[in-house]
């Protein structure tokens, strides 16, 4: 699905913010994805949805070589892979349920044909309430969900997300990580990037640590069924 | 609304708030001066067409004491008319008659027997056939061996002169309408960059999540094209009222010299149909704008 091959990538001339790293995420995985702040979780999460290509080595999507797609190739793969932004990336001036049917409409999809679905999927985040409500007047918590919402709404084969459960309270943060799970029965690759230990904890699932740029698999007593196991090579080198 | 999505902003951009404006002067513009072509042609053609076929023969005037001068100059018109008569491809040959010449002198020397105190020429009116080949060079040639100082004028000169002035202000209204045009364009493509500037962060949201350049490009070109009509109607309301207004005065003008002037259905068609091609310019610009600025990005 996604595999890394000798992976490093820095910011311009800037150092090596992510080095050596190989590893490979199987079709209908999960894994969490965890580190330090700072650490690179979100610039390997870039990596993956395209809006970076690696400075060394090869990231491979969907069996294609990321480096090497066409600019309408690479806006194709993007519809397949939803992500949830560390910083949300909604568009304030239009409403939830606007935001939320943006992918749907990139896909040709008519907003007044996608409308029920997408109220009934910001039901399920908590926002019943708020489906026309503009993102500003929104909490933190809530727009996070609006941005969940926005990133499985098409049911993507990849889902990536960010620290998608930051702002909002635990009881929110469970019932969000039961809708990945979901979308994870249903096929969904899904990669999460989080600080949240008790939540990393509670959901068994490989757990692979970013630390000084290098990236390995942590040992959990309890590592989850075997159809999430992945086909993992990693090496992590000393610097 | 036209488009559907408006994933940008674009109405609250105040780079945008001016274009209608503009493109209102430029359509006026180019409507006035589409007009005044189209006039002008109309103008040019009834002369052609009136003035084509006739020609103006001269008998000279005899300069001795007055008595003698009716009679040799009689002759001397029977002989000329005679001979155009006899000339195949000639209509009819008419002698003007001296009231006739007095009324075209009536503007310049008032109300007087011109003729009884001023050497005029005598003036034969001629018609030729417009189908029959005509030897000018030839008819000319007789007529001055039959009476020598006799002038032909087949009106091609004063004609040719008013047809090149009238091609000078066409060309001049097409230039016109040409750089009121590409200045349409260069104001939409600053505009729409500007636009794309000042949206760079929705629009690189739009790529993350999949969207075609075209998908971006379409809400651009549909808020231009809205833009452009907005302006194009307003134009064409002003240059409508200007017409409207210059029609009127020519109309109490009643010059002779000028064709009639009012505007025929098809050229209120014209006029309408410049703020559609304006809007049209607008849409298109903006597309081909988006695309090209989407495309250097990477
Ligand atoms: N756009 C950028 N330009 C230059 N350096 C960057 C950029 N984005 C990130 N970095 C650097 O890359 C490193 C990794 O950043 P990244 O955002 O991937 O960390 P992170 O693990 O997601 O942190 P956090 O948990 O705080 O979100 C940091 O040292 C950061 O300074
Ligand atoms: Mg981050």
């Amino acid at each position: 699905m996604v595999r890394f091959e000798d992976v490093a990538l820095s910011y311009g001339d800037g150092p090596n913010v992510l080095q050596d790293v190989s590893y490979q995420f199987a079709p209908g995985s999960f894994h969490f994805l965890t580190g330090p702040s700072g650490a690179g979780k979100s610039s390997l999460l870039r990596m993956m949805y395209l809006a970076l290509t690696p400075t060394a080595g090869r990231v491979t999507i969907f069996d294609r070589d990321t480096a090497q797609l066409k600019r309408q190739e690479r806006a194709v793969m993007r519809r397949r892979i939803g992500v949830v932004f560390q910083d949300f990336h909604l568009l304030d001036h239009l409403t939830a349920v606007e935001n939320v049917s943006l992918p749907l409409a990139i896909n040709g999809e008519s907003d007044r044909a996608t409308r029920q679905d997408v109220a009934e999927l910001l039901a399920w985040v908590g926002l019943k309430e708020h489906l026309d409500a503009l993102p500003p007047t929104l909490s933190g918590g809530q727009q996070q969900r609006v941005a969940i919402a926005r990133a499985v709404i098409t049911r993507p084969a990849l889902l990536l997300a960010d620290e998608p459960t930051g702002n909002v309270d635990d009881r929110i943060a469970v019932r969000l990580m039961y809708l990945f799970e979901e979308l994870n029965k249903l096929g969904t690759t899904v990669i999460i990037a989080t600080h949240n230990d008790s939540l990393v904890a509670r959901f068994r699932h490989p757990v692979l640590r970013l630390n000084g740029g290098h990236l390995a698999v942590q040992k959990q007593e309890n590592v989850a069924a075997a159809r999430l196991t992945a086909s993992a090579v990693v090496e992590s080198q000393a610097t | 609304m036209i488009g559907g999505r408006r994933d940008m902003p674009l109405n609250r951009d105040s780079t945008g708030r001016f274009l209608p404006w503009l493109i209102a002067v430029m359509v006026y513009l180019a409507s006035l001066a589409t007009m005044g072509a189209l006039t002008m042609t109309k103008i040019a053609n009834e002369w052609q067409s009136s003035l084509t076929g006739q020609l103006t023969v001269q008998v000279p005037v005899s300069m001795p004491a007055v008595e003698s001068r009716d009679a040799a100059e009689d002759e001397q018109v029977q002989i000329l008319l005679a001979l155009l008569k006899g000339t195949p491809g000639v209509e009819s040959a008419i002698l003007m008659p001296l009231d006739e010449i007095n009324q075209l002198l009536e503007p310049w020397l008032g109300v007087v027997d011109a003729s009884a105190s001023l050497p005029l020429p005598r003036l034969i009116s001629v018609t030729v056939s417009p189908d029959a080949p005509f030897d000018m060079a030839g008819l000319r040639e007789e007529l001055q061996s039959a009476v020598p100082g006799t002038t032909v004028d087949d009106h091609q000169q004063w004609l040719n002169g008013l047809l090149d002035l009238a091609g000078l202000i066409k060309l001049v209204a097409l230039l016109v309408v040409v750089l009121v045009g590409l200045s349409a364009v260069i104001m939409v493509v600053f505009v729409t960059r500007m636009g794309l500037a000042v949206h760079r962060q929705i629009i690189e949201l739009l790529h993350l999540i999949g969207a075609h350049d075209a998908y971006v490009a379409r809400q651009f070109q549909w808020h231009a094209l809205k833009l452009g009509l907005r302006g194009g109607l307003i134009g064409l309301l002003c240059a409508g009222a200007t017409l409207f207004l210059a029609d009127h005065f020519v109309s109490r003008l009643q010059a002779s010299l000028l064709p009639d002037l009012a505007l025929t259905p098809l050229d209120w068609l014209l006029l309408v149909a410049v703020p559609l091609i304006a809007a049209l310019i607008t849409l298109i610009t903006a597309r081909i704008t988006v695309l090209q600025s989407l495309a250097r990005l990477l």
